[in-house]
Order: structure tokens, then sequence, then C-alpha cells
């Protein structure tokens, strides 16, 4: 076929596509583009022309490791659903365009991580977009009649470069947003899936059953051939090693590289039609492969030596005179290339722009206020960056071409797409990953993965120096590239993937272990990791998801504002919302009001810490204070102030957690109070109430007996009140609210008064009480209330003093401007564990196991309420060590 | 005669439900804390306990615990009798195995009722 | 989709790890042929083939 008919069958063939595309994309929600056979067919993108002819070749050759690329992708898709349905959860959410974007969000909006996965794709991709462009060369020329061109201008694969160029161009740069989908252009795509399937299963019947009898008769004659049980089985148990780490290779393949991240990522318009593809893609896949290996055997039955078995599906069809049949073949093969090249370019295209030329140097270009002028920029870029990658590659391809095959190329691709592998699995379920992990684990990774496979290449290609590769670097047989550290059983591709895999998840897991990432980071993390309970709050209208109660927020505010202006801003925001103040949820309105009400006191962030630890009881997570201050970023300068805040945000979230700690303690410590109380209060009821149930109920109760239980709703019902008016009391002189009646008064009288009051008591007990006064003084106090501390040190003193030879001494002195008073007594003292807390209300000793009030456990705390009302003091003295001493020390003046 | 054993370290209330009991035909014993309580339980093997929780040395919770440890007291009934009245108390007092719980004050009535009803069965 | 049905479709790519890779595919590695297909081929193709329908159960019964 003369070359000028081929090329016009080409252009015919991409207008075709390229009306299609219009087409489609003018009825993007029609039933026939938005549905998930489509989207389905679009992942086939996966099968360029290393899959059309590189196929074949290896069957021809190398036999069954061909199938390894499509079985990493048949483990990899009941994963599918899991693993992707996240990935384009979030991805749909942060407006995300490609996978150097997903990575650089999921290690906290991290630009050198952006770049770093750019660098690792574009070296990646562009020879794999050399090889595309090789094989419809080489095909072309196979096809053509006209000469061999040598010179640029005439060479055939330039112009379909330039096309192929021109096409991407025009699609994939309609809309700025490169996050927004693009169904003109995955359409194509899916139609071309289908044509090259098409095509190839026609050419495969062809073969099989129009060339040969069917596939007994191939394997038959095949039998005969030098060398063909090497091709049907494995050799050796090296080959199988291989085997399975081809199909881990090729399993994170369908994962990352950049054209399947697009097609399945980016380009994805429902998550639901990730169920489809889970098992049509798989299907596609088994269906290009079952004629693979009968093309590979009639080519090597019927076609001479020396022709390239990559182009077997091409030759078979032209040597026996099949001239359509070839022209079809030409066109399923140019179907997969340029799906290829179209996806691959404007996935890296998108990259280079938003990860690498805009954040490092263009933004400030984008600054002015301009968005028609800045949107064309950005398309510009994009549009440049196109036409650079697919003529670099037409000349990567020129220089290149020499002795690689489809296959080899391929994987060297794949094993440096790989070194993405650790960062984004590991980091998808994993939040303590960090950015400087996956950085060292990709870079460490790169290079191990340079060293084995791309420096030994080019060191044959260019410096025609073998013993680099041969011998190691200067001789040093361990760092031999294809045989690092002795490893030699390994082919280099395999060898390089087992290295560089083993440096890069152990530096990512090991610096990710040891050196935590920054708040900022961590955050991004968690979101990623758990992005299904994210998924709701970006539905919602505001930042804050979950369920508030009223009173928890309530509590917050009045920790910090007081109750009174609590209770009128509530108020206020009530009536203005019209809300009804009895309502026990809280909404975002009333979050939102009150971290502004907050905000105030202790500053936005912290505001929002306190609220969100009531609303989410997670005072850790700071995602939400974080997406507020990323959409005030507006320079990259605002990420070193967000660090600095970071820092301070630390520590201001450690004060809060720990003013925070003490209020619960108080809180506590009030609880233990009114559960006291309570108790107290409740035992004596209960005992009236039961002994009067019990007198109420027995006619017959004799009458001593019925005496002794009205004695004890007597006595309980004493206790009862005796405990009643200790509380008033206590609640009285701690609120300050009572008022001390001074007057003049002799001391020495005061203390008489209190003597006489036990008096009685302590005959009975037969405990003696000695008075000492050195010399009298009249102070100003209230009597009433001093005399009650006397009787109440008194009274304790008499219930711990031994019966008979019990003793109690008061003493007085003056010691300069204070008088001190001492009451001691032989009792059995105050366990010095308990002295601090002696004077606390209804403490209860602690070598006590239980908790049980005696009733007299609010008298000394009374009593240091009615001395320090003197501004007075009162104390145990330590050094007594005969029974217990309080000291009260009462100013003179 | 079933057997009743009462453990609280309130006399007054000792009192009112040993006469209430005896007059319903029961054989009452006392104890006025926990470890007295396991003592009696040892030697007697009451039919039901009605035990309180707020008590010096052994408190309620503890004796439930170690009765409840025991298989051989297995069939003995269990009445916490506290002023503890808080839901999670009164939770915990079920979960460690009594069979009912009464809060102070209390209805004698209804307490002989229930302990009536539980040794019926 | 719910935790079950993933947790199926991961059983389901573990069996596939299993089933793809050494040893069990060793068992089939005979220069032997079934309908002129190879055994080793057969094998992996029909592996294949039930990981699809399986795959398409459980999804069909989850929808």
């Amino acid at each position: 076929m003369p070359n000028y008919a081929l090329v016009a069958v080409i252009v015919g063939y991409l207008t075709m596509l390229f009306g299609l595309g219009i087409w489609a994309e003018k009825k993007s929600s029609s039933r026939w583009v938005h549905n998930p056979w489509v989207y389905a067919l679009s992942l086939a993108v996966y099968c360029s022309a290393w899959t059309y002819y590189g196929s074949v070749g290896i069957a021809a050759t190398k036999g069954i490791s061909f199938l390894t690329t499509y079985l990493g992708p048949v483990v990899a898709l009941p994963l599918w659903i899991i693993v992707l349905k996240r990935v384009v959860l979030i991805s749909k959410q942060y407006q995300v365009s490609s996978i150097a974007d997903f990575m650089s969000l999921r290690y906290g909006n991290n630009r050198s991580i952006g770049a770093l996965v750019t660098g690792i794709c574009v070296i990646a991709v562009l020879p794999y977009i050399a090889l595309q462009l090789k094989a419809v060369s080489e095909t072309f020329s196979i096809l053509s009649t006209g000469q061999e061109s040598q010179s640029l201008f005439t060479d055939s694969t330039f112009y379909i470069a330039i096309l192929l160029a021109i096409f991407v161009a025009l699609f994939g740069t309609r809309t700025v947003d490169a996050s927004q989908g693009r169904s003109g252009l995955v359409f194509t795509v899916a139609v071309e899936s289908l044509i090259k399937l098409v095509f190839f299963l026609i050419i495969g019947i062809y073969t099989t059953f129009y060339l040969f009898d069917g596939t007994i008769d191939i394997y038959n004659k095949m039998e005969d051939i030098k060398g063909f049980e090497k091709l049907i089985t494995f050799q050796n148990i090296e080959s199988t090693i291989n085997w399975y780490f081809m199909i881990a290779l090729s399993f994170f393949a369908i994962f990352l590289l950049p054209r399947q991240f697009q097609v399945s990522v980016i380009e994805n318009t429902s998550a639901s039609h990730l169920k489809k593809a889970s098992w049509v893609f798989p299907l596609y896949l088994l269906l290009f492969n079952v004629f693979v290996i009968f093309i590979a055997w009639a080519g090597k039955l019927l076609l001479s030596e020396d022709l390239n078995p990559d182009y077997y599906t091409l030759y078979l069809p032209l040597e026996h005179g099949e001239k359509l049949l070839g022209l079809i073949v030409f066109l399923g093969g140019l179907s997969s290339v340029i799906s290829m090249v179209v996806v691959s370019t404007l996935a890296l295209s998108t990259m280079i722009s938003n990860n690498l030329i805009l954040p490092y140097g263009f933004l400030k270009a984008l600054n002015d206020k301009n968005p028609k002028r800045n949107a064309r920029r950005i398309k510009n870029i994009r549009r440049i960056v196109i036409f650079t990658l697919i003529i670099g590659a037409y000349f990567f391809y020129l220089n290149f071409n020499i002795e690689l095959s489809l296959f080899s190329i391929g994987l060297i691709a794949f094993v440096i797409i790989a070194q993405l592998a650790p960062a984004f699995f590991i980091g998808l379920f994993w939040n303590r990953g960090s950015a400087l992990a996956a950085k060292t684990g990709i870079i460490s990774g790169f290079f191990i993965a340079f060293y084995t496979l791309i420096l030994p290449f080019i060191a044959d290609v260019f410096l025609k120096d073998s013993n680099f590769t041969s011998a190691g670097p200067f001789g040093i047989e361990m760092l031999k590239p294809y045989q690092l550290l002795g490893l030699n059983f390994m082919p280099p591709v395999t060898h390089a993937f087992f290295w560089s895999m083993v440096f890069n998840v152990m530096f990512y897991m090991i610096f990710s272990v040891l050196k935590k990432g920054n708040y900022r980071e961590r955050n991004y993390a968690e979101m990623v990791v758990n992005a299904a309970s994210y998924g709701a709050l970006q539905e919602n209208a505001f930042v804050w998801k979950g369920q508030a109660n009223k009173s928890d927020i309530e509590n917050v505010l009045t920790r910090f504002l007081g109750e009174k202006r609590t209770k009128r801003a509530l108020d206020i925001f009530f009536r203005k919302y019209k809300i009804d103040p009895k309502q026990e949820q809280g909404d975002a309105r009333l979050v939102n009001f009150s971290e502004k009400l907050l905000t105030g006191s202790i500053g936005a962030a912290s505001a929002k810490l306190m609220i969100g630890s009531v609303v989410k009881e997670q005072p850790v997570t700071l995602v939400e204070v974080l997406k507020i201050l990323e959409e005030n970023k507006e320079t990259i300068h605002a990420n070193k102030k967000l660090q600095q805040q970071s820092y301070d945000l630390k520590r201001l979230t450690k004060n809060l957690q720990d003013a925070n700690n003490k209020l619960i303690e108080q809180d506590k410590q009030k609880d233990d109070f009114l559960d006291t109380v309570a108790h107290e209060l409740k035992t004596p009821t209960a005992s009236i109430r039961a002994a009067s149930e019990v007198i109420a109920d027995s006619d017959d109760m004799p009458i001593e007996l019925k005496q002794k239980f009205l004695n004890n709703i007597v006595k309980d019902a004493d206790r009862l009140s005796i405990l009643i008016n200790n509380i008033l009391d206590l609640e009285k002189l701690s609120s300050g609210r009572e008022i001390m009646n001074k007057t003049e008064n002799s001391l020495k009288m005061t203390i008489h008064k209190a003597k006489d009051g036990i008096y009685q008591l302590a005959l009975k007990k037969g405990v003696d009480v000695e008075i000492r006064i050195v010399e009298d003084i009249n102070l100003m106090y209230d009597e009433d209330r001093i005399l009650q501390v006397f009787t109440n040190l008194l009274s304790n003193s008499l219930k711990f003093v031994p019966e008979k030879n019990g003793k109690i001494i008061i003493n007085s002195k003056i010691d300069g401007e204070f008088v001190v008073l001492s009451f001691e007594d032989n009792g059995k003292g105050i366990p010095i564990e308990d002295i601090d807390y002696v004077f606390d209300k209804f403490y209860q000793s602690n070598n006590q196991t239980i908790k049980k009030p005696l009733g007299s456990g609010i008298g000394l705390a009374i009593s240091k309420h009615i001395i320090e009302s003197h501004n007075g003091i009162i104390y145990i003295d330590r050094q007594f060590v005969n029974g217990a001493r309080f000291i009260i020390k009462l100013r003179i003046t | 005669m079933k057997k009743l054993l009462i453990v609280d370290d309130e006399p007054n209330i000792v009192m009112s439900l040993e006469y209430a009991f005896k007059k319903q035909g029961y054989l009452v014993f006392i104890a006025r804390d926990g470890s007295e309580a396991i003592k009696i339980i040892d030697d007697e093997l009451p039919d039901l306990v009605v035990l309180d929780i707020m008590m010096p040395k052994v408190d309620g919770y503890e004796t439930i615990t170690t009765l409840k440890k025991n298989p051989k007291f297995n069939d003995i009934k269990v009445i916490f009798l506290s002023a503890k009245s808080k839901t999670k108390n009164i939770e915990k007092g079920l979960r460690l195995g009594a069979d009912l719980y009464f809060t102070k004050p209390f209805s004698v009535k209804k307490l002989i009722i229930a302990v009536n009803d539980l040794l019926k069965n | 989709m719910k935790k079950r049905h993933q947790q199926k479709l991961v059983i389901l790519a573990i069996g596939l790890v299993i089933l793809l890779n050494v040893p069990i595919i060793v068992i089939f590695n005979i220069p032997k042929a079934v309908f002129g297909i190879p055994v080793l081929y057969t094998y992996l193709f029909v592996v294949w083939f039930f990981s699809i329908i399986i795959t398409y159960i459980i999804i069909k019964r989850h929808a």
C-alpha cells in the first residue's frame, strides 16, 4: 500500500475518532456515553501496542511469561472496588487531577512529593510512549510499499506523532479544571478498546481456523519444532520466582500507571461503575489473550525466521496476500497506540502543569485577578507540555529504537512506576506513613532501579562498554548492576524490581516510624485512611459533622465565659434563629456560633478545638481547623506561617488539655461531695422510714421494744437535722454570705462556755478537761461561731480519747500579735497521711478501704471557714505525737 | 426455716429489718461488714443475703464478688440495699450477680415481698 | 458496599495469588495439551475465568 494512501487512512481514522469524541462530549449525559460499560472498556487503555503486538513476540520466543502482565490485574480486580472506591471518593472531594496530586494530598498537600511523583511518572512513561511510536512506525513500514525515510521531515512517524499531539491537545484541554471528566475522550478510548479487541480476535480466528485447522492442528505441528517445550512450561524454579515478581509488578501497574489512574479515577463519573468494571475488565483481558499463543505459533510455523516475532500478527495476513486483513490489524494496533498515547500524555501534562510548573514558579504569574487570562495560560501550558512530551518521546524513539523489544521497555516502565507503590498502597491504609518517608522510599527505590536497570542499558547503548555490566563498576563484583550483592539467578527486571522494592518499602516504613510527620500531614493522612467517615463530612454544607449535645457545648462556653455571659449569648442566639431552647441537639449553626463566641477568648484555632472536643470527643483531630486555614491560604508564603501556627496550636492544645483535666478533677470532687451528702441524708431517712413501718405494722409489739424503735427514730431525726444544719452552714460560710457578728469578748469566758457545753458528756466518759489560761485577753469575734469551733474540737477529742483516763488540755498564750490556742488530747491521734485533708468537707481517711462518712466529716471544714473568716488560721501540730493537737491562731487588734 | 443474712453497718436499720423478718418466720443473722458476712455465709449457708454497699473494711461489691466466686454459694440469693442510687451503681450491682437492688430509703413491706418471692422460686 | 462483600473479594484475591503462583502452578507444569491448549495455559485460563464468574456473582448479589 502506498505511503500517502496509508497516511490518508490514518488521518481518516483519527478524524472519525475525533468526530465520535465531539459527539460524545455533547451527549455526555446520554445512556450511550455515561454507562459502566464505557468505563470498563476505557480501562482497557491498559492494553497498548505492547499487548497488541508484544505479547505475540514473547509467546513466540520466551513462552508463557507474557501472561504475567495480565494476571497481575486479574488478582488486583477483586480488590479494585475496595481500594479504588476510597481513592475515587477522596479524589472527587479534593478535585484531584492525577496520581501525583493524589499522593501529594495524602502526604499533607506536600508540593515536593507531587513533583517527585511527576518526575517518576515522566521517566517511566516517556520511553513507554516512544515504544508506541516505534510500534506505529514499524507496522507502518511493514504495511507500506514506499521507501524507508531517513530524514525527519519525511518520516511518517513524526507526522503521526504530531497528529496525536494535536488530538490530545484538542481533547484534553477543553476545561482548565483537570479533575473534570472528559467524557468525549473516554468514549473514544472505550470505542478504541472495542476495536482493538475485535480486530485482534478476527486475526486470531483467521489464523487458528483459516490458516490452520483449529488449535489441535497447530499444537500437533508445533510439537515437532525444537524448543517447543520451553514455550509451554517453566524450565526451572528461577523462572517461577520470576513469574511471581512479574505478577506483582503488573498488579502495581494497574493501579499506578498514570493512564490507568486517569481513566479509573479521574474520569470515573460514578463509583457504581467500579462494580461492572471489576468483572468486565478481566474478561476483556482473557479474550485478548486466548489467541496469542496460536498467532505466535502460526508465525513460527509459517513465517521466515528473520522476521520480527513482535509483528507476526501483521505478517501473517500479509504473507497470505490478505491486504485488507493486514490493514485491519494495523488499525487495531493504531487504536491501542492512540488511546495509550492520548491518555498518557494527557495525564502527564496535567501532572507537569499542576505539580511542577504551576507550584514551582508560575503561580505568581497567575496572581492577578483575571480568571479568564489565567485559564488561557494554564491551557496553553498544558498544550505546550503535550507537544513537548510527544516530540520528546519521538526523539527517544529515534535514539533508542535499536535493540529494545516492546516488552522490555514496558517492563522498565513498570519497575519505575512500582516505586510509587509503597507510598501509595501503605499510605492508603496506614496513617503513620509520612511525607519524608515517602520521599526517601521513592528516591532510594528509584536510585536502585536506575542503577540496576537503566544505567547498564545506557552504558551498553552509549558507551558501548559492556565491562560495567559484566564485571561491575571498577571491577567490584558485588556491585554488578544485574547481580547486586551476588544475587545472580534473577533476570534483570525482576532483580531490579526486587532490590528497589526492598529498599523502598524498608525506608518508607522505617522513616515513618522514626519520625512523625507534622500535624498537617498527619491530618491529611487521617483523612485519607478514614475516607469513609470523612465522606459524609464533605456532603454537609458546613465544615462540621456529627451530633453535638447542646448542654455539652454550653458547658464548654461556661468554662471560658462564665455562666451569665453564656446564658445571655445563647438566649440571643436562640431568639435570633427561632430555635426552641429546650432542644437537646445542637446543629451546625450553634457550633459555628459557639466557636465565634469563644474565638474572642481563646483564639480561632483553639475555639475550634474546644468545640470540636465536645462535638466529636476527639480533641486532636484538626482537619477542620486545617481546612479553614487552607482556604485562606493564598500564597506559598502562608505555608511557613502555618508551620509556626501548628507549633502554637500544639502548645495551646496542651494548655487546654491541662486546664480541662483540672476541671474534670474539680468536677469529680464536687460529685464526690454530693454523693457523700446524699448518702448521709439517705441513711438516717431510711432508718426512720424502716422503723416507722415496722411499728405501724406490728400492733402486738411489746411496749419496751416499741420504745426502743421510737428512740432510734428520734436519734436518726436529730442526726438528720444536725447534718442539714451543718450543710447549710457550710454552704453559707463557703459562699461568703454569712456575715460574722463580731463583738468584743473575753476569750477565757468563751473557752469556759465551750467546756461547760461538753461537761456532761466528759463526766460520763470519765474524761478530764483542763484549761490553762496564762492571761485573759479581749478580742473582736462572733462568739457563737467561735464557740461552735471550740465545741467541735472538744467533742471530736471526746470521741477519740480513751474512757476513764482520757485527758483534754486547752492552752492559750500570746505570741507577738497573735493569740495561740491549742486543743490537745491523749487520743489515738491523726494518721500522718490524713493531716492535710481533715479540713476538707466529708474527708474520709484513705486507710479505711471504704468511704463511710462518720457524720462528723463536715465539722472541721466549718471550723476552718469560721476561723478564716476571723483572719485566723487553724492547723494540726505535726510534732505532737501523744494524741491530736489542734492550733488556732487569732490576730490581736 | 429459711435463713436470712442482713449485712449493714447502720444498727438502727438492722434492728428494724431483724424484727420484721423474724416476724415473717425467717432465721435472721446479722453482720456489720463484708468480712463478718463472709464468715457467717460460710458457717450458716443462708438462703438470702441483704447487702449494703458502703460499709467499713470490706464493702458490698467485694462481698458479692467473693461470694459469687465460690460455687458452693451458687444458690444464695443477694439483694443489694444501698443509698447509692445512680444507674451505674445499680448496673454494677446487678452485673456482679445480685438478684435485686433496693435503694435507700426503702419500703420494708416491698423488701419482704421481694424476699418471699425470691425464696419461693 | 458491605464489609462482608468486601471480605469475600479480599479472600478471592488471596485465593488468586495462591492459585496463580508457585508452588501450585508447578503441578500443571507438564508438556501436554487439552484441545490443543497446553495444560499450563488451560489451567491459568480456567482459574482466570472462574475468578471472573465469582467476582460477578459476589457483585450481583450485593446489588
